[in-house]
């Protein structure tokens, strides 16, 4: 290499580090920013009723009443709702990716006739908030089929397909596979079944793992629904606890930011273990459009 | 749509295996879409042409809702500007930001990892435990931002309480909460070949340029998929006007899909909220229409449908 | 794919028309008797029943709002009841507060209503227009005593409901910031009220800025106010109290005609909204909250406050654990004396099999002595009115830890409670008003922060008022 290209070589190196650590700093400045409401809501979890309310507010919590945690969780079952949260969410998980699987593999690999009116009406259906079907799906859960106070109304539907979105994900993913492999199967004898379970499954791990947290994601998240099919406390979700706990209390901020908090942490869990998986699986999905 | 390698020697016959093995994977879409989804679909407009109130038998009127709704109700014209305001703003916002940290976490920094996961958490957490949250920073006497601003020796600024300054706060919640769009813009950024922004730097290009010229033209289908997918959940904003604004001050914050929960849920007029609801998913149909029609012009897709 | 969609708009079309045929048979079905226990969180135990009751009882359910403990405390109650007597077996369902309506709404649209039941105060009227509430004046007779009659439904010359409990407004105050301050105390007794020009004069000298100034002395900034001296809460339906004292008012006696866009009435809401803008002695009254009190008086930012009674037992009391040394007062008053009355209503539902049961269980729970844990604490007032009138009765109540000094609060709150201030709320006599209060939430929404005023607001949307009150 000649001594100016070395020279070149060098400043574009300085260069980048001097730009690398401009934006070490803005996104450190920019994390800062974003965790601070949390930070906030917690801070506020920690203090007594009295501190909240004053002005100018502080901060940081004077005595950092980690006891409002214990108060909380005497009043506040966290954990029988985060137990009937995920009796919600598991099997809906489940049966959501391995519908929207099912599906999405029809709909990239198998030729048959009406293949497109199905498609659009899929697509259609996409579009289509949950606030418009509400009210006749719960008369017809409810009324139709007698499902009072069940967990059902918000399982059963998962079990179609999980939903018209994830139905497109896994199908735009099996499109990303060479077909290639299926031939090689198809040759050595495969039915259409074993194909997708041999092959396309294996590969597309990563997509189900997406559509599983989408769809936890939406259940985790959908109060209105809940509030709607559930009555007894018993059965309520971590969503209807802390709705129905601010009522409870009459406004006791800090053990409502309290049990706030503590259902930030199954989603939050879930994230970090998940990780490698999301990252994965969202890459490869936002790319197939 | 058709367009799939034929597998040698096979043509497509009505009840081939494949087809048969195609309508069994099925079942589970024909069933939802059927009874899930278009059904009550049909459903809503049905009631939306009576003047049912779930307390006694509906009556067929017409359209004598949908006339209403469009000459005398007070709220409807209000909550559709409101609605696409906010959703303007939070789409817009929400697409800069996301691509602009995705942008910051593509270089090589520490603790990538740890950063990405900072700004996508926003995005697990319960919405409505957010909104109150945010309501108290937001707070017009005692609120922590106005505690700073009058510390600074500005003038407090009455946020939500405030009919001009209501969506874009609300606006600035729903950006911060967007930390999914962040990761798919990282996953796009990863994907443009840096042969192309080796060359353009060897031919003398400068960041910005290269900006231009190469990585946003290849990240168009995922800035397709992210505006879509933007567009679609901020139409049918209602958390923060369920859980903190109740629609006010006015009716600045009085969402379509807020407008319609109260129309049912409140005052008990299914019929009239379900001609409501159908006027939401026309727009939102409409929205959704014009991106699809207009993006085969500016999509650069590299192979592949994107439908 | 064009002749997809063509087959898919055939579809759409035709099942449009069957769901719509469909429609009309869905709400007469035979309903579920409302007793079978589809949905209780609140089961309790079943109360040992009587050994030898050879009939079955008849069960009823009853249904409340509340956090699943208070419907356990009041499921206990209804065991008394279930054990007093060999009929009736009384089971009480608890659902949350925020969605009790939309809850009661979706069982009646299901036929699934319970045979009793609390109903929120605004939706009385109107399932009474439905018919689906029964008339309940037979419930007291030959009783020693009945409900103030401040305190019942009336639809259509008949009486729909009785209130739960008694809830009035008042002016609550913080002693130690009037004590520092060095000024009186507001008046707990009815024919010392204050004026609104006194009121508004008191809270000016308790209202502070940054440098200890206050309003109107020179150098008083407004932005930068560390304590205010009156907050004057502002929900459309505690905003009646200030029209009606102005002589005006929202309704007609009658409920049918509206009154809000007289002078009067107009008057009296723009002077509560300069409270902030002009007078400068208020915070912005912002969103709903429950927690008015706990951000004003508590938090000693704001030295007087209107609110319900019904903070005594909710947050007060707890705080007076804590040192707080708070007053209660009656309202102040532009023309007239006016504080409204109000309480949740137990009504029978006209779904019910059992409709003499059900009364019999509500006159029994209603009676204080069967409902002592609320009043005592101070949540609710006795409805009956010889609590109000037989001294004995009242020490009985007023007097204990969680109160205010019993003179202080027999002046301010019983006899203003039973005096001809108190007028029932709007929503014992007239249908719609939670439209017409949304509608007016939401025309007055610019006024507080001074954007347009309340006489524009009002002149602007008159119509659409009458209309909303109409039920449109």
């Amino acid at each position: 290499m000649s001594v100016a290209a070395y020279g070149r070589l060098r400043s574009k190196k300085r260069r980048d580090f001097t730009t690398n650590l401009i934006t070490f700093a803005v996104v450190v400045l920019l994390a800062a920013l974003v965790l601070f409401p949390i930070w906030w809501i917690f801070r506020t979890s920690l203090m007594t009723n009295a501190e909240i309310y004053k002005y100018p507010p502080s901060l940081l919590p004077q005595n950092w009443l980690f006891s409002n945690y214990e108060k909380t969780l005497e009043v506040f079952k966290f954990w029988k709702y985060l137990w009937n949260t995920m009796i919600i969410i598991v099997p809906s998980c489940l049966a959501g990716t391995f519908t929207a699987t099912l599906c999405g593999y029809a709909f990239a690999r198998l030729r048959f006739r009406g293949k497109s009116l199905i498609w659009v009406l899929c697509i259609g259906s996409m579009l289509l908030p949950t606030m418009v079907t509400l009210i006749p799906l719960y008369i017809g859960w409810t009324r139709g089929l007698g499902l009072q106070d069940s967990y059902l109304p918000l399982i059963l539907p998962y079990f179609c397909g999980g939903g018209a979105f994830n139905i497109f994900l896994i199908r735009q993913f099996i499109l990303s596979i060479p077909r290639e492999l299926d031939q090689a199967a198809t040759i050595d004898g495969a039915g259409y079944f074993r194909i997708l379970f041999g092959i396309i499954i294996p590969a597309i791990k990563s997509a189900m793992i997406v559509v599983a947290l989408f769809i936890f994601i939406g259940l985790w998240n959908d109060l209105l629904q809940q509030m709607i099919y559930i009555n007894s406390s018993d059965k309520y979700t971590i969503a209807l606890g802390l709705t129905n706990f601010r009522g409870q209390l009459k406004s006791d901020w800090s053990l409502t930011m309290a049990a706030t908090c503590l259902s930030f942490a199954p989603g939050v869990i879930f994230y970090l273990i998940g990780q490698r998986y999301f990252v994965e699986g969202i890459t490869l999905t936002g790319l197939k459009n | 749509m058709e367009s799939v390698n034929k597998p040698p020697g096979r043509r497509s016959r009505f009840y081939s295996s494949e087809a048969r093995v195609a309508y069994i994977c099925l079942i589970p879409a024909f069933l939802g879409l059927i009874f899930l989804t278009y059904l009550p679909l049909v459903g809503v407009l049905g009631i939306s042409l009576t003047n049912w109130t779930g307390l006694k038998s509906p009556e067929f009127v017409g359209f004598d809702n949908y006339v209403q709704l469009f000459t005398a109700d007070p709220y409807l014209m209000d909550s559709i500007l409101a609605t696409i305001y906010f959703a303007v703003l939070s789409v817009v916002g929400s697409m800069i930001y996301s691509l602009f940290i995705a942008m910051l976490l593509n270089r090589k920094i520490p603790a990538r990892g740890f950063f990405r996961a900072v700004f996508y958490v926003p995005y697990v957490l319960p919405a409505v435990a957010i909104y109150v949250g945010w309501s108290w920073l937001y707070e017009a006497n005692f609120g922590f931002f106005n505690f700073l601003l009058s510390e600074a020796g500005l003038r407090k600024v009455l946020f939500i309480a405030d009919s001009s300054y209501v969506v874009p706060s609300l606006s600035l919640i729903s950006v911060w909460l967007a930390g999914n769009l962040i990761v798919i813009f990282l996953a796009g950024l990863q994907n443009v070949p840096s042969v192309y922004h080796e060359a353009a730097e060897m031919d003398g290009a400068n960041g910005w340029n290269r900006f231009r010229h190469i990585t946003v033209p290849c990240m168009t289908p995922i800035i397709f998929y992210n505006l879509l997918m933007s567009l679609i959940a901020n139409l049918q904003v209602v958390t923060p006007a369920l859980s903190l604004t109740n629609g006010g001050p006015g009716n600045s914050s009085r969402f379509m899909t807020y407008l319609m929960y109260d129309q049912a849920f409140v005052n008990y007029k299914l019929g009239y909220a379900s001609a409501t609801t159908f006027i939401i998913f026309a727009i939102l149909a409409v929205f959704t229409a014009v991106l699809f029609k207009t993006s085969h012009r500016w999509i650069f897709n590299e192979g592949g449908d994107d439908k | 794919m064009n002749k997809g969609k063509k087959i898919g708009a055939g579809l759409l079309s035709a099942a449009l028309v069957l769901s719509v045929l469909g429609c009309g048979s869905n709400d007469n079905e035979g309903t579920n008797p409302a007793s079978s226990p589809a949905s209780s969180g609140a089961e309790a135990t079943p109360a040992p029943e009587t050994s030898s009751s050879k009939t079955e009882k008849v069960k009823i359910t009853y249904s409340m709002w509340g956090s699943a403990e208070e419907g356990k405390t009041v499921q206990a109650t209804a065991d008394k009841f279930n054990a007093s007597q060999d009929r009736i077996e009384v089971e009480v369902v608890a659902i949350p507060w925020e969605s009790y309506m939309t809850k009661l709404n979706t069982q009646a649209t299901g036929g699934q209503l319970p045979d009793t039941g609390m109903l929120k105060e605004d939706g009385v009227i109107q399932w009474s227009t439905e018919g689906m509430l029964n008339d309940v004046s037979s419930m007291y007779e030959g009783s020693d005593s009945k409900p103030l009659d401040s305190l019942a439904y009336k639809y259509q010359g008949k009486t729909v409901a009785y209130a739960a409990a008694n809830e009035i407004l008042l002016l609550y105050y913080n002693k130690d910031m009037f004590d520092k301050a060095g000024v009186p105390y507001p008046p707990s007794a009815l024919d010392q009220a204050w004026t609104w020009d006194e009121f508004v004069a008191t809270a000016k000298k308790l209202t502070i800025d940054k440098n200890g100034k206050h309003p109107g002395e020179d150098g008083f900034d407004p932005e930068g106010i560390v304590q205010f001296g009156a907050s004057v809460e502002n929900l459309p339906w505690q905003l009646e109290t200030w029209a009606l004292s102005n002589g005006g008012g929202y309704y007609s006696a009658d409920g049918t005609e509206v009154r809000i866009g007289e002078d009067a009435s107009i008057e009296a809401i723009q002077k509560v909204a300069d409270l902030y803008l002009k007078d400068h002695v208020a915070p912005l009254s912002v969103g709903q909250t429950d927690d008015g009190i706990q951000r004003t008086i508590i938090a000693g930012t704001v030295a007087m406050a209107t609110n319900g009674q019904w903070n005594v037992g909710t947050s007060l009391n707890v705080a007076k654990e804590e040192g707080l040394n708070y007053g209660v007062a009656v309202l102040p008053y532009m023309k007239d004396k006016v504080t409204l009355s109000t309480g949740g209503a137990n009504v029978v539902f006209s779904q019910t099999k059992h409709p003499e049961e059900a009364m019999e269980w509500l006159k029994w729970y209603n009676s204080e002595e069967n409902n002592w844990g609320l009043i005592s604490s101070g949540i609710w007032m006795p409805t009956l009115e010889k609590w109000y009138t037989d001294e004995a009765l009242t020490r009985k109540w007023v007097e204990n830890p969680n109160f205010p000094p019993y003179d202080e609060y027999k002046s301010a709150v019983v006899d203003y409670a039973r005096s001809t201030a108190a007028k029932p709320a709007a929503w014992f006599y007239t249908n719609n008003t939670t439209e017409f209060n949304t509608l007016l939430g939401s025309i007055l929404g610019d006024v507080w922060t001074g954007k347009t005023t309340a006489k524009d607001a009002i002149s602007k949307n008159l119509e659409a008022l009458k209309a909303a009150n109409k039920g449109s």
